[in-house]
């Protein structure tokens, strides 16, 4: 019996013990809990939390920032710098917030996209510098002067078009720019009512880059980025057209340019206009996809060499008096390596750039579009050497940097859309490409492109647009949508055959409306002020007569041997 | 013949631009897209090219 009982007080004994260490888990519990957080059982309750005060001032011990004795013996782990701190207070007799603390995560984000798209915005302005040393290296001697003079102008003759009008009518009506804080005073496009659709034409905001309160630093970041772009676009032409076009006639042309041809259609490809609303309104894919320039700035640019090209003419001793080709070479192949080098180098800008983020809306896959655009380079010079090795016996120089060029071009519209084996596809598609292309401009159009900017940028520009339809895997995420339409860019081969179709309807207006719009431009400059230069300054080299002053007069310059007998006649 | 090239170069543009209104069946928009393409490329590179040819300089 005293057995039983005392086994019975035990029980009881064991059982009270068990309750109060549950009664004590549960009220460890309540207190390890934020205050916040609703009890699991009782959802309802979760109404009735009070949500912290915005303005209230927030203790920040536990952050446990340094003091300022701490500070003054140096930081040099890095630990002490970057603080709780260091946070923006809006009202100091307040102290810090949790408004203040929120509109620093905001403001953090932008400063980031900002810097990402300024510094890579500087890179695509030093292609510049690339530009113009390849052209001047494929170029003779007798031309340098020229030639580096149109690159080093087209900067600038480009920048005040698009300063005065080109960015207005390019991204004039495309706002809100999620990435760069929304770039909201960009919020006017012109559109035509065609057919029961909306088709948007050009923007009416941003002339001068004061109108319409486009004095706002995130429409500054923007115009910075997007006039980059431009002048690329600008100095393609100026080494098709190189060794034979007069300075006034490429003054005048470049101004138009970058006021009107390039701006018309990256506003159709990027400021929200017609082309990129194909899938929005026909349900054509994401509509025309161009990540970063394939065909706004190569095509448009290699399609107006053409143009131009054709409206020049032959150089005097490029073809023979039964058409055959004669090769010019150029006379500087370590300036035209370099210059390779200098592109390569500034299209890690130009490409992973064109996310405009470097935080948010999906803008890690900057590492993959930096990726694909080293691989694209090295697989189309890799294509292009291989091409001109096997059906000439030697590795060409020039063609193996056209080759990298190419490569690049092309992957410029895919590259944030794609992965790295397509990139690699592209690329060496794009590098034969290019070869294949200088042959038959050079030899069944008979056009002379001394630099092979008509190949590099506009045949391969059109495969990089083509490209986007057959490859883009469907695994980007740039905010959720593309263009309006919600998911991600997908081509031919990953299930989307509408996306080809949107592609080609670009490609058909790269090569119809842009080339016919500067042909047409082209041909009225060349009726008031004419385009090409005279015969005899031709063979001369156009330093002298157009520029005043030799690129190297310590050189003393072969004298020419092809076409003079041409001229002379 | 340089304004015909123009205009072959201009209709190949507006063939698929202007069938997106008239058809939605993917194929007859690739299909059109397509032949637009030729179309404007025979006009620019053929058409025109030529009648910038004709007067070559290496002819002259």
């Amino acid at each position: 019996m005293t057995g039983l009982l005392t086994r019975k007080t035990a029980c009881s004994l064991l059982a009270g013990i068990l309750l109060l260490f549950c009664g004590l888990g549960a009220w460890g519990q309540a207190q390890a809990a934020p205050p916040d957080s609703p009890p699991a059982a009782a959802p309802a309750a979760a109404a009735t939390v009070v949500a912290p005060s915005m303005d209230a001032p927030l203790d920040v011990k536990a952050a446990n920032p340094p003091s300022t004795d701490d500070l003054t013996k140096g930081d040099p782990g890095g630990t002490k710098t970057g603080t709780v701190s260091d946070i923006v207070v809006s009202d100091t007799k307040k102290g810090l917030t949790l408004a203040d603390t929120v509109n620093q995560v905001g403001q953090n984000r932008i400063a980031i996209n900002f810097v990402w798209t300024l510094i890579t915005g500087f890179l695509v302005m030093f292609m510049q510098a690339g530009f113009a040393i390849v052209e001047t290296g494929l170029c003779r001697a007798k031309n340098a002067n020229h030639t580096m003079m149109m690159n080093f102008m087209v900067y600038s003759l480009g920048l005040f078009a698009f300063w005065v009008c080109g960015f207005a009518i390019q991204m004039g009506g495309g706002a809100p720019y999620a990435t760069l804080g929304g770039a909201y005073p960009l919020n006017s496009e012109h559109t035509l009512n065609l057919f029961g659709k909306a088709w948007g034409v050009w923007g009416t905001h941003g002339f001068f880059l004061t109108q319409a309160g486009s004095y706002d630093v995130g429409v500054m970041v923007l115009f910075l980025f997007q006039m980059v772009f431009m002048d690329t676009a600008l100095t393609i032409v100026t080494g098709a057209a190189a060794e034979r076009w007069k300075y006034v006639a490429f003054a005048v042309s470049s101004v138009f340019m970058g006021a009107l041809t390039y701006p018309l259609f990256a506003n159709w490809a990027w400021g929200g206009g017609w082309l990129s609303q194909l899938g929005a309104n026909f349900g054509l894919g994401h509509g025309y996809c161009d990540f970063a320039g394939s065909g706004v700035v190569h095509a448009v640019g290699g399609l107006t060499a053409l143009a131009l090209s054709m409206i020049l003419g032959p150089r005097i001793g490029k073809y023979s008096r039964d058409g055959r080709p004669n090769a010019i070479p150029g006379h500087d192949i370590v300036l035209v390596l370099t210059g390779c080098f200098i592109l390569a180098f500034g299209w890690f800008g130009f490409n992973p750039g064109s996310t405009l983020a470097a935080s948010g809306n999906g803008a890690l896959r900057i590492s993959s579009v930096a990726v694909n655009t080293m691989l694209a380079g090295a697989t189309g010079s890799f294509g292009a050497i291989l091409y001109m090795w096997i059906r000439y016996g030697k590795p060409d120089a020039s063609m193996s940097g056209n080759g990298l060029l190419a490569g690049l071009v092309a992957i410029t519209a895919p590259s944030g859309f794609v992965n790295t084996i397509s990139s690699a596809i592209i690329g060496l598609v794009a590098g034969v490409l290019v070869c294949v292309s200088v042959e038959f401009v050079d030899r069944i159009l008979k056009v002379d492109d001394p630099v092979g900017a008509i190949s590099v940028h506009g045949a391969n520009g059109i495969w990089g647009v083509i490209s986007v339809g057959l490859f883009a895997d469907g695994t980007s995420n740039y905010g959720g949508s593309w263009n309006g339409v919600s998911g991600s860019v997908r081509g031919l081969f990953y299930g989307d055959a509408s996306q080809l179709v949107a592609q080609l309807i670009g490609v058909a207006t790269l090569i119809g409306f842009v080339f016919s719009f500067s042909y047409v431009a082209n041909m009225v400059i060349h009726l008031i002020v004419g385009q090409r230069s005279a015969a005899s300054e031709e063979l001369a080299g156009l330093d002298i007569p157009e520029m005043g002053a030799l690129g190297y007069p310590e050189f003393v310059l072969k004298p020419e041997t092809i076409g003079t007998s041409m001229a002379a006649d | 013949m340089k304004f015909v090239g123009i205009l072959l170069a201009l209709a190949g543009w507006l063939i698929p631009v202007v069938s997106l209104t008239y058809t939605q069946s993917l194929g007859a928009r690739f299909a059109l897209a397509i032949v637009g393409i030729a179309i404007s490329l025979v006009g620019i590179l053929f058409v025109l090219n030529q009648a910038h040819l004709k007067d070559a300089i290496w002819k002259q």
